[in-house]
């Protein structure tokens, strides 16, 4: 029987490696995501408090905020990284912007508060890496003159 | 239009002021420009002569200094104009068109000016406005360009207003649209020079533009050629802002870039600027901002690591986006218009051409020049002479440039001196061959006996030396034929009579931007308009309301203003990654300094398992 070669696009290198970077910044936003929980002793004791006190937040108020948000950046950055590795052009733009954004408040933390090495440096990688001709060409954000885009 | 392109002639012996009647330009202006050519003669009159005397020699153009009144309004004209006034070195004349306004006489001739707009349909409409089209960086700069008029010498806008007035009132006693034409033979062309007074500039206050001055001076030369004994045009060249040499010049039967009416060609006339262009539409204007040296260069290099290392499109902050408008929907003059000419001869004896070296109107004490009235068609500011005057074949590029009858001849001549010397390097090569063998042949003889030692280094160099000449012979023999080759062929399709492409001579063509390429026009046009107003108004509360965060504020607020400007631009895209690479270059450059020491012992790590790996590999 004849065998079928699947028209697949190669993966280079570099997406592989922004793909193992992007998994390594969910785990930090999952630990990020977990540990103001654990801080404010929420899964021991559960809400024991509001969550407000008129218009501010009360500590397992913020806790529970702040663990809103790393959990939301670590599972967008979950649902990027599927569509990454299956190199559709929507995730390249929302991997960027999610990189602008976590690049942002990592410095924020740096010059604020204190710093995620981490992250900044994942951050960092990504932001580079997908600045990569070949990258780019792959996800046809950037194309050559006279390139089709299909 | 376009009502002939065959190319239309004149006698040879054609008196000079026939053949600038003939191919006159006919000039169309923008809707809503206010100023139209006119006579010198009747501006002088309207004028009065001033001279500005530095307070040293070498401060012209700075401030300080003392103006003096010359020649009162009224009592100057053009003999007056060109008398000789001896004065100290760095003195400026300089005439006013407008004398200096009180503050009343200012406000009436704003409102004088807004009741005569609002009585004429002559109104220009801008349009998607240049602050859009620009990012919002360009606005930052175009705001600091604003600001140095703070220090720079600037013309009044009431100034504009009353040149208006004074204009509209010399157009409604006498109305007259003068060009000054000059005929000049250089090198086998018949030159014909059309200079275009203005009585004022009104870009800046008018159009949104660079700069005011008043006065103006601007020109258009068309080349002819003889053949037989007739004079054909080939060349026109308009003088434009940004553009010089072969790039201001289109050839006759360039249908794509020239319009003609009743073979007169068309000039599209910037509104405000009154710059000459081929094409009707919107061009793109750059100025650029003045800064230090230092900046300049700091920037040159960033710039070079963001586009080389980066891979980044570049990208020139410093420069300011302005619109000329050139769409000819207006006011024209010459053939078949609603105005015709009233042209005058002039030359290098023509008194006021050639013996008033001052400005045309008022010196604004600009450093930079731009709102300072411009001299002259002969002369340039500082008096000395105008290249367009003195080398009108150089100003278009054309000093290098044959008329097309004696191409064919110098083209001949060129090919038979190569055919020549190809055949004197036919006959020499195989000789120099031959003494060289025969040199070879007497060193081999010589090899084995020590004794002829010294006689066989000399003939050594002699054979160096020939085998070098024989090499040049050689090679000149071969770049000979190849360009013998290319001359033929030019040549041959020279004599069949083909032509080259008519715009193979420009670097750089002007050409007029898309009208619109903004997804949300008006959106867009407002956001322009009042973008950087609102992030100095946050910068504000900021400093109010959260001192300690105002750096964190600052950065977030101008990321969420670029993003949203990028939106209203369709540059989404682009505008995120460029904002994420220059966060990725500040976190590692942080990166670097605080870990630059495990950065370091990481990258010998690397090295050190990379060229195991290849030695390894090299034992396999």
């Amino acid at each position: 029987m004849p065998t079928v070669k699947r028209n697949r696009k190669k993966r280079p290198i570099a997406v592989t490696l922004i793909a193992w970077a992007i998994f390594i910044l969910f785990l930090v936003r999952l630990y990020q995501a977990i540990e103001p929980l654990i801080d404010a002793g929420i899964f021991e004791n559960g809400l024991r408090e509001p969550l407000f006190e008129g218009f501010q937040f009360t500590t397992q108020g913020w806790a529970l905020f702040n663990s809103a948000a790393y959990a939301f950046l670590s599972i967008s950055g979950l649902i990027v990284l599927i569509a990454f590795l299956r190199m559709k052009r929507w995730s390249w733009i929302v991997l960027m912007v999610w990189t602008a954004i976590s690049l942002t408040i990592t410095l924020l933390d740096y010059f604020y508060d204190q710093p995620n090495y981490i992250v900044m440096a994942s951050d960092t990688f990504i932001a580079l890496a997908l600045n990569q001709a070949d990258v780019q060409r792959i996800f046809r954000i950037r194309t050559d003159p006279g390139e089709r885009l299909d | 239009m376009n009502d002939s392109i065959d190319r239309p002639r004149m006698p040879a012996d054609a008196s000079d002021f026939g053949l600038l009647r003939r191919f006159e330009p006919v000039l169309m202006f923008t809707r809503g420009e206010k100023f139209y050519p006119t006579d010198v003669e009747t501006y002088a009159r309207e004028s009065s002569l001033w001279s500005h005397a530095p307070e040293s020699p070498r401060s012209q153009g700075e401030w300080g200094g003392r103006d003096t009144l010359l020649v009162p309004q009224g009592e100057l004209d053009l003999q007056k104009l060109i008398e000789p006034r001896p004065a100290p070195f760095g003195t400026v004349h300089y005439l006013r068109f407008i004398e200096p306004l009180s503050l009343s006489e200012a406000a009436l001739a704003l409102a004088e000016q807004a009741r005569l707009n609002a009585e004429s349909d002559n109104v220009f409409h801008a349009g998607l406005g240049r602050l859009a089209r620009g990012g919002l960086l360009p606005r930052v700069v175009d705001a600091l360009f604003s600001a140095s008029f703070l220090l720079r010498g600037r013309v009044p806008a009431a100034l504009a207003a009353a040149a208006e007035i004074a204009y509209h009132h010399i157009q409604k006693e006498n109305p007259r649209y003068t060009y000054y034409g000059r005929v000049v033979r250089h090198n086998g062309w018949t030159v014909l020079q059309y200079w275009y007074f203005y009585c004022y500039n009104n870009w800046r206050s008018g159009f949104n533009g660079v700069n005011d001055h008043e006065a103006d001076w601007e020109h258009v030369s068309i080349y002819l050629y003889q053949e037989g004994d007739q004079l054909v045009p080939e060349w026109l060249a308009y003088a434009s802002h940004d553009y010089k040499g072969d790039d201001l010049r289109r050839r006759w039967d360039d249908t794509d870039q020239l319009d003609f009416v009743d073979g007169h060609p068309v000039v599209y006339v910037g509104a405000g600027s009154h710059a000459s262009y081929f094409r009707p539409g919107e061009y793109m204007a750059e100025a650029h901002l003045d800064l230090p040296g230092w900046v300049r260069r700091g920037f040159a290099v960033f710039s070079q690591f963001w586009t080389e290392t980066l891979g980044q499109k570049s990208f020139d902050p410093f420069r300011i986006p302005f619109v000329d408008y050139v769409r000819g929907d207006g006011f024209s003059i010459g053939t078949g218009q609603s105005a015709a000419w009233s042209p005058v001869l002039v030359d290098d004896s023509t008194p006021w051409v050639s013996q008033y070296r001052g400005l045309w109107g008022l010196f604004a004490r600009d450093p930079i020049s731009g709102e300072n009235a411009p001299a002259g068609p002969m002369y340039n500011r500082d008096g000395s002479p105008r290249g367009s005057w003195y080398d009108p074949l150089g100003f278009a590029g054309l000093d290098k440039v044959p008329p097309p009858p004696q191409a064919l001849t110098l083209l001949e001549e060129n090919c038979d001196k190569l055919a020549a010397r190809q055949s004197e390097l036919d006959w020499l090569i195989p000789q120099k061959a031959g003494e060289l063998q025969a040199l070879g042949i007497k060193l081999k003889g010589m090899e084995g006996n020590p004794h002829l030692a010294r006689q066989y280094a000399a003939l050594e160099k002699v054979k160096d030396g020939l085998g070098a000449e024989v090499r040049a012979l050689r090679r000149e023999f071969s770049e000979n034929a190849a360009l013998l080759d290319g001359l033929t062929k030019r040549l041959e399709r020279l004599r069949q009579g083909i032509q080259d492409d008519p715009q193979a001579h420009i670097h750089r063509l002007a050409e007029p931007v898309v009208a619109a390429q903004m997804r949300f026009e008006r959106a867009a046009q407002a956001w322009a308009a009042i973008s950087l107003s609102l992030l100095l108004f946050t910068i504000a509360a900021l400093m109010v309301f959260s001192p300690a965060y105002l750096g964190a504020g600052l950065a977030i607020a101008t990321i969420l203003f670029l993003v949203v400007e990028s939106i209203l631009r369709g540059a989404f895209v682009e505008t995120v990654t460029v904002i994420t690479t220059l966060l990725a270059v500040v976190s590692a450059v942080i990166l670097l300094f605080h870990f630059w020491y495990w950065i370091f012992i990481a990258l010998l790590l690397a090295t050190a398992v990379f060229l195991m790996a290849q030695r390894l590999r090299e034992l396999e």
